[in-house]
């Protein structure tokens, strides 16, 4: 059975759940109804975004140009170098904020988008409200490396010695953008089968 | 009907339907199941988030016209402040990043700031109420991509890995941009949206 009531996720404001599209009575975003293709937009975006997340693994995210002899670091990489040099707190950062944080949402999405048809009640549903929760609160934390690349490109920069972004950091802020984009389209989405009556 | 709809709310993490009361001063409303903060007194929050926004402003001009960090290697000298970063990335070819860097780091925090103001002056003069409506969408999406908190953590990454081998001063933007966080995450992000449309529909529809 169909809630009665829904959540605009614009501006929270409590709408009835008619049929077909609902459109907020008060800020008149539409947040619900043509399901297909918002979940369509969701796995398009998800997928595009672990595209960008293998490709921002396997090429350098950083290239070091130190007296015309080049080192190339990918996000691994970077992060066995600096627990190398004892750094590890900041090695522990970075690799969850670069490489468990992306894959977390992921799979965070991933669970939401395969168990959204099934039919949900209670605790389930408070769980799928409380992951997507989560992945809001996390997600863009994972730019702290694409930044600290910019930060070192910016102020490494002599004339024998220096450091600029490389193709891996622009595939990371591209899986980065998608992957918001993906979860975006998924809160417009949960609302349909998630709010729950008292 | 739709005045009965304005006194509901849904938790946002649990999706728990409450009806709302009025609140006191300073006092807090939350959830019953998970004990999420729903809302809170709307005047104040919205009067300190619009007094807080010109603070802000204020820290940012500061904290992007000068240094944040003068590095030192031997006799070079450089230095981080947030245009000469976006310019690096652009001038290297790398626009994308550049282009996202910008938005996050200077677009959205000025877009979410100046949303602020406008609001204020649109309900102080009750004017155009769709205008205010588009403002408060756009200052929620703002919100979400502005991300000057990571980005001042990034700093202190960078910072132990520059450690090393480098000599590191602070500039005068180091401190803004720290201030500028904290005022940031303690009036300009806790606001919340229902609180803002709470304010909006009690200013237009004088609920
Ligand atoms: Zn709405
Ligand atoms: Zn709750």
């Amino acid at each position: 059975m169909r809630d009665k009531y829904i959540r605009c996720p614009y501006c929270e404001s409590v709408n009835e759940n008619t049929d077909g599209v609902v459109y907020c009575r008060n800020c008149r975003n539409r947040i619900s109804g043509r399901k297909e293709i918002n979940l369509h937009t969701a796995w398009a975006m998800l997928i595009t975004a672990m595209v960008f997340y293998v490709i921002a693994n396997t090429y350098p995210i950083l290239v070091f140009d130190k007296f015309g002899s080049i080192s190339q670091n990918t996000i691994i990489g970077g992060v066995i170098a600096l627990w190398d040099e004892g750094s590890y707190p900041i090695a522990v950062i970075i690799f969850l904020a670069s490489v468990f944080v992306p894959l977390l949402k992921f799979f965070l999405i991933l669970y939401i988008l395969t168990n959204y048809k099934k039919p949900q009640k209670g605790s389930k549903r408070i769980d799928q409200a409380k992951l997507y929760h989560i992945t809001e609160v996390i997600g863009p934390w994972s730019m702290i490396d694409v930044f600290v690349v910019s930060i070192l490109a910016t102020v490494v920069h002599f004339g024998t010695v220096k450091i600029t972004a490389g193709i891996g950091a622009t595939a990371f802020v591209l899986m980065v953008f998608f992957t918001m984009l993906s979860a975006m389209a998924i809160d417009i989405r949960l609302m349909k089968e998630d709010s729950s009556g008292d | 009907m739709a005045e009965d709809l304005d006194n509901l709310i849904i938790c946002k993490k649990c999706r728990t339907l409450h009806r709302k009361i009025d609140l006191p001063a300073k006092k807090v409303a939350r959830c019953a199941v998970c004990g999420h903060k729903l809302y809170s007194d709307v005047e104040g929050a919205f009067a300190k988030a619009v007094s807080y926004s010109i603070t802000s402003l204020i820290l940012f001009i500061v904290a992007n016209l000068f240094p944040i960090i003068d590095v030192y290697v031997k006799s070079n000298h450089s230095q981080l402040t947030i245009p000469s970063m976006i310019s690096t990335l652009f001038s290297e070819e790398f626009y994308v990043v550049g282009s996202i860097v910008l938005v996050v780091v200077v677009i959205a925090p000025l877009s979410v700031i100046f949303s602020y103001l406008a609001l204020w002056f649109l309900t102080y003069f009750k004017l155009s109420k769709s205008l205010a409506k588009h403002i408060i969408s756009f200052l929620m999406v703002s919100r979400s991509w502005a991300m000057v908190d990571i980005f001042a953590v990034s700093i202190l990454v960078a910072l132990v890995k520059l450690f090393g081998y480098a000599q590191i001063n602070y500039g005068v933007s180091a401190i803004a941009l720290a201030l500028f966080v904290m005022v940031d995450l303690l009036f300009l992000k806790s606001i919340k949206p229902v609180e803002l449309w709470t304010y909006f529909s009690r200013v237009y529809y004088e609920r």
